[in-house]
């Protein structure tokens, strides 16, 4: 038996074994958790409710997961969706910090790590959902460009672009880190 | 932004993971201190915990539990045998401390009775966690006599703060031999299971039994 596919748990939980969907929120839940958090700003208690949200729905609609050898890219999209939609409802009633120009980029000055955290995290706030989604993907997560390419159902080229872009827009707001 | 806050199409390259030839050496300690700095935060990112499980699975099987209230009780009531033993284990290059296999709480399911399977004419599995602390290491998966002893049958996942890592594995009732492998070469018993039987090559394999209402022996 052993660690069964994630085609194989979707056919048996359909078939009425619903407790094995706890393989695949165990399965999930640590491997886009990282990715849930830095999409968040960094509040690991927004990801948790965003993924518990994101697994119920998941389950919900379970049966429309037509193609169950794509299940992780099918859950992937309800992940990523269920955090752009908390980012939109915390946008309503929070002001994000917002990353001022570092008045003498030449005295460079150490930050403290809950400093750069920070500066990241605001870095990352100023990016397009685009283009923060595959950055995300490829440098917290560290998927290869196919990997996100297979999850997001994205060339490869257009992902380079978001990242290579991403990267140029952080290392501008994040001036001045060490 | 000014052209000099961007970053150069080799360094982009560089940062892609691509082998680079002839990157200025400017581009280059700022492309490494990028992705020095990425890293870091990376890595303090805290991720959600297994209270997400929790509150899913109460979420999509309350039903389940209610239905049967008082075998749940009674079944938690009844004294059952688990044996679990903490044990550190101290290797030369690693150190690993094996909390052994647990039965998980599953609302409507950790009361012993059989999964769906019984409906369908696939047989009932219960779901054993396996734990295994081992913070130097770069990947555990979990061998036995359930997947053909296969290495590669069942990844466990870390716990990057506290070096544990872990896996649910759907077990059907019965006994079942296993092994821990650490980065993919150093195949390792269970330091805190009930029993060790000889693998007949001259080393000693874990054995967890699966009762139908949860592990017997681990």
């Amino acid at each position: 038996m052993g660690s069964q596919s994630d085609a194989v748990l979707v056919r048996r939980i359909l078939d009425g074994q619903v407790e094995l969907f706890q393989v695949l929120v165990e399965r999930y839940r640590t491997e886009f958790g990282r990715y849930a958090t830095a999409m968040l700003g960094g509040d690991v208690d927004d990801a948790a409710d965003a993924l518990q949200e994101a697994f119920i729905r998941a389950y919900r609609s379970l049966a429309s997961c037509r193609d169950q050898e794509r299940f992780k890219a099918w859950l992937f999209r309800i992940v990523s969706n269920q955090c752009h939609n908390t980012r939109r409802a915390r946008r309503s009633h929070v002001s994000l910090d917002r990353i001022e120009e570092p008045e003498d980029s030449a005295a460079a000055r150490r930050m403290d790590d809950a400093e750069i955290g920070q500066t990241i995290e605001a870095a990352l706030n100023e990016l397009t959902g685009e283009q923060r989604e595959a950055f995300v993907l490829k440098h917290v997560e560290g998927y290869s460009y196919a990997e996100i390419a297979s999850l997001l159902d994205v060339g490869e080229d257009a992902l380079k672009m978001r990242v290579h872009r991403a990267r140029d827009e952080l290392r501008h707001k994040s001036e001045g880190l060490r | 932004m000014t052209d000099e806050k961007r970053f150069s199409p080799e360094a982009q390259r560089y940062l892609d993971g691509e082998t680079v030839n002839g990157l200025d050496q400017s581009e280059l300690a700022a492309a490494d201190l990028f992705g020095q700095v990425i890293q870091e935060y990376a890595a303090s990112l805290r991720t959600p915990g297994a209270e997400v499980d929790r509150a899913v699975m109460d979420a999509i099987v309350p039903r389940a539990r209610s239905h049967r209230p008082a075998s749940l009780w009674r079944w938690l009531v009844q004294p059952h045998l688990f044996t679990v033993r903490p044990a550190l284990v101290a290797a030369a290059a690693i150190t690993l401390v094996a909390i052994g296999a647990l039965t998980i709480d599953i609302p409507g399911f950790t009361d012993g009775e059989q999964a769906a399977g019984t409906t369908t004419g696939q047989p009932a599995t219960i779901l054993v966690r396996f734990e295994l602390r081992a913070p130097d290491a770069n990947e555990v998966t979990l061998a036995g006599s359930f997947n053909d002893w296969s290495p590669q049958g069942v990844q466990l996942v870390k716990n990057a703060a506290s070096g544990l890592w872990t896996a649910t594995v759907p077990l059907t009732p019965g006994e079942h031999q296993y092994l821990f492998v650490i980065d993919g070469s150093q195949w390792i018993p269970d330091p805190s299971a009930h029993a060790q039987v000889d693998d007949g090559f001259g080393q000693a394999n874990s054995v967890i039994v699966v009762g139908p209402r949860g592990v017997v022996r681990s």
